[in-house]
């Protein structure tokens, strides 16, 4: 039981940090990125490959790949979203727009993967040592990858709530209409925005692979996932990412354990469809 | 043709803040009577009670004898009461005559085909879009836009009328038209409940007015008397004509 | 007059096509009976998801939903019956979809289909290995290709018949005003999550009956062949490309693209998916209403 709670903690942390990022490119780049994902397997991928071609540790890793997904987003932003954003007339047509667009970035991506890497499950051994934890075993590499999720999470908790950057983000998100009524640049925001999330993305990617194994086509769920938790926790809201992401995480590790492993996307869709039944106004705040 | 709205003990809250507090007043059949009240005094909002767009809290909204408290807009519609939106609200896909027709296909007596077409024209004709029904809306200047917008309204052939705030915007000729418009209505015997800013307006078409500020019914009666009490002038009159 | 023109030569036109197996090679028939089952799909998908705007990622859910109903129920049950129970199945799974999603804004929906055909092939997967203990399935039924070439082209003929009579009616114009303007829409007098509740269940019924009636091609199934979400993708370009809000929009774009996609997938195997996202993102960029769209903004732009 113990255990299952801490595995489910574990992975939660994951979801919670790559919520985080996708509610960051919604809430305030107004992209809803159906390819976010794709973008946590290929940095999977990418720490897979520096790990066994170069063994370069994941924690390494880190400081290679976060910097690549933010940069990759960022120009993704600038070539494929600036355009669409300039051209919608209103929020609704940006949404159709991203939605369309990234789900065609969805295949290009998971495309790459599957030329160069194929099909198949991949996995490492990282850190594969038992260790105590409240009396009950848990591997290090778990562990590890549940710590560097709440360093990533504080800090982009900091980042957003202590300083400068932060709150003009947070302006952003609230009013992009009369943000740059406050000198606020609007479209240098979103773009870091959507930078900042592709680096969150790209960490939990490399945090994921420290302790489960991944194929190309398994985008689509982590996608899934991270727009379940960013629903359940509001958007836009970063604590309630954080708080839904752990709830999933435990969820879905104990329908594993006590259930069927099989069913674990079920248990996801069912507590989407409990949330929906709920709270039928949406939790985006407004109704309808 | 009936049309008697009545409102009694309308609550609405949003979040902390109290928009409507236990608003009572009521439309009698063939009535014009004037919403009026500064800007954030709940009159938009009970407008929307009233048609549906929000639920309220607590309270009745009574139509000819028909509870519309709990029903969802397009029902509200079908029972007769039709509305125009504050900021002209045209669908921009749809031709001038196909956003009338929409509301006749779906109004009181849905009606289709060509006799829905030939009661299209006549509607365009009596706002004044005689002959346009072709165009896109989004060519419509913007005082088309609110004729093309009151002729959709009508077409649900409603038996009471919500305007809000219809002739906001107006150069003083097309106010002109845009009263003439109005008496033309009340002529057919419908009722129109009109949230209105502009006093020349409210003193040519409303018989009675009722007053609100702060979510609270303070005045209502006779327009003459009601835009003259102290109360009124302080709240209302008092913060524009200072 | 012009209309019975266009009646009659309707007919000739489908007399034709349904003539074309004997006139055509097994490889011309098998082609042509893939074309008709994309054009369908792309005109189902558009029929809900072109005057709405609500984006069904969800199509292959339905349509995998159909074959794998064939494939268990074919032995035991005579086909018409076969095909009755796999349009009940997949119209409540629809309703379930929509009602618990279409009353909400659009996003909703769109994260509620994403994933949908993946929930659906993992629930089966684990029914069939945990319960039935059989995954994968052998569907033993005496057609040939023009059988299942002959049934498509039927329930092509029905969805373009029932697009066209949405189109005429009252529905197909309240449709566009949702939209546009749902609030404008429910404030005229539609009753607008009911409305998108029927589209969506016409809809994707269809859209199971074509994975219904194609099941058969395979002989063999099992879950991750029929719920390849590619199917999604493909039917989400082809009636963007000819543009979702015209009745023939779907076709337009269904014929060029189904032909591109068999020469990629024979030239360029393992680039196709690549590729195919590529062409998406270019069609969203140049030709966001697609191409009849597009021709008629021209026509437009060269007579002013």
């Amino acid at each position: 039981m113990i255990e299952n709670l801490v595995n489910g903690l574990v992975l939660g942390g994951t979801y919670a940090l790559v919520a985080m990022g996708l509610t960051i490119q919604y809430g305030i780049a107004r992209i809803m990125n159906l390819a976010f994902g794709d973008l946590i397997i290929a940095a999977c991928f990418g720490t897979f490959v520096l790990y066994s071609g170069f063994a370069l540790s994941p924690v390494l890793a880190l400081f290679l790949i976060v910097p690549l997904g933010f940069a990759f987003n960022y120009f993704i932003y600038q070539i494929v979203m600036r355009p669409l954003v300039a051209r919608a007339p209103n929020s609704e047509a940006l949404e159709v727009d991203s939605i369309l667009v990234t789900f065609g970035l969805l295949f290009v991506i998971q495309g790459i993967l599957l030329v160069i890497f194929g099909g198949a499950y991949t996995s490492y051994s990282y850190l594969n040592t038992p260790v105590n934890v409240l009396g009950t075993i848990v591997a290090a590499n778990r562990l590890v990858a549940f710590v560097l999720a709440l360093i990533f999470g504080a800090g982009i908790l900091f980042v957003l709530f202590r300083t400068r950057w932060g709150t003009t983000l947070r302006a952003v998100a609230l009013a992009p209409e009369s943000a740059p009524l406050y000198g606020i640049d609007v479209n240098a925001s979103a773009r870091l925005a959507f930078a900042i999330g592709g680096a969150l993305a790209a960490s939990g990617g490399v945090v994921v692979s420290m302790y489960q194994t991944f194929t190309a086509t398994a985008g689509v769920v982590f996608t899934m996932k991270a727009l379940i938790v960013v629903i359940l926790g509001g958007k836009g809201s970063l604590t309630g990412a954080l708080v839904a992401g752990l709830l999933l995480g435990v969820v879905e590790t104990m329908v594993a354990a006590y259930i069927d492993p099989g069913l674990t996307l079920a248990a996801t869709y069912t507590v989407f469809l409990l949330l929906l039944l709920v709270r039928p106004s949406g939790m985006f705040g407004k109704a309808g | 043709m009936n049309g008697r709205l009545e409102i009694t003990g309308l609550k609405k809250r949003f979040g902390g803040l109290t928009a409507v507090n236990g608003v009572s007043f009521a439309v009698e059949p063939g009535e014009v009577i004037g919403l009026l009240g500064p800007n954030g005094s709940g009159k938009t909002t009970v407008m929307n009670m009233v048609s549906g767009a929000l639920r309220a809290d607590a309270g009745s909204i009574r139509f000819d004898g028909v509870e519309l408290t709990r029903l969802k807009p397009n029902k509200i519609a079908k029972h007769g009461v039709a509305r125009t939106f504050q900021l002209v609200r045209p669908l921009p896909t749809l031709s001038v005559a196909e956003n009338v027709l929409l509301s006749f296909a779906f109004g009181r007596k849905r009606h289709w085909g060509r006799e829905a077409q030939m009661l299209v024209e006549e509607k365009l004709e009596f706002v004044g879009l005689g002959g346009r029904g072709g165009e896109e809306v989004g060519n419509l200047t913007y005082i088309d836009q609110k004729r093309m917008e009151l002729a959709r309204a009508l077409a649900s052939e409603p038996k009471l009328l919500l305007l809000d705030e219809w002739l906001a915007g107006l150069n003083p000729s097309e106010l002109r038209i845009g009263i003439d418009l109005v008496r033309h209505l009340q002529g057919l015997g419908m009722s129109v409940l009109l949230v209105e800013h502009i006093m020349e307006a409210v003193r040519a078409l409303c018989s009675r007015c009722v007053v609100m500020s702060a979510g609270e019914v303070i005045a209502s009666g006779e327009s003459e008397a009601v835009l003259k009490a102290p109360q009124v002038i302080s709240a209302y009159l008092g913060d524009d004509h200072a | 007059m012009k209309q019975t023109v266009f009646i009659l030569l309707g007919l000739a036109v489908l007399a034709l096509l349904a003539a074309a197996p004997y006139l055509l090679s097994d490889y011309g028939t098998a082609l042509l009976l893939g074309m008709t089952g994309y054009i369908t799909l792309a005109t189902a998908w558009a029929m809900f998801s072109g005057p709405t705007r609500y984006v069904s990622l969800a199509t292959v859910a339905f349509f995998g939903i159909g074959a794998y109903t064939v494939a268990v129920l074919s032995e035991v049950l005579p086909y018409p019956l076969v095909l009755l129970v796999a349009a009940l199945i997949g119209l409540t799974v629809a309703i379930i979809v929509g009602l618990s999603t279409l009353r909400l804004a659009g996003v909703y929906f769109v994260i509620f289909t994403f994933g949908l055909a993946e929930l659906v092939r993992q629930t089966v997967t684990w029914w069939e290995v945990n319960v039935t203990e059989t995954l994968g399935r052998y569907i033993f039924l005496p057609f040939e290709g023009r059988h299942i070439y002959w049934q498509l082209l039927a329930l092509l003929v029905v969805t373009l018949l029932i697009s066209w009579w949405i189109g005429r009616s009252r529905y197909g114009l309240a449709l566009k005003a949702i939209g546009d303007d749902e609030t404008v829409a429910e404030h005229a007098g539609i009753n607008v999550p009911g409305l998108k509740l029927a589209l969506f269940a016409i809809s994707a019924t269809i859209i199971t009956l074509v994975g219904a009636i194609q099941a058969p091609r395979w002989t063999y199934i099992e879950p991750s062949i029929v719920f390849n979400p590619t199917v999604s993708f493909l039917t989400l370009i082809m009636a963007l490309l000819g543009g979702p809000s015209k009745l023939w929009g779907p076709m337009v774009g269904a014929i060029p693209l189904f032909l591109l996609f068999e020469w990629l997938s024979a030239n360029f195997p393992d680039h196709f998916s690549i590729l195919l996202g590529a062409l998406f993102i270019m069609i969203v960029f140049f030709m966001p209403k697609g191409i009849l769209a597009k021709l008629e903004d021209l026509r437009a732009g060269g007579a002013s």
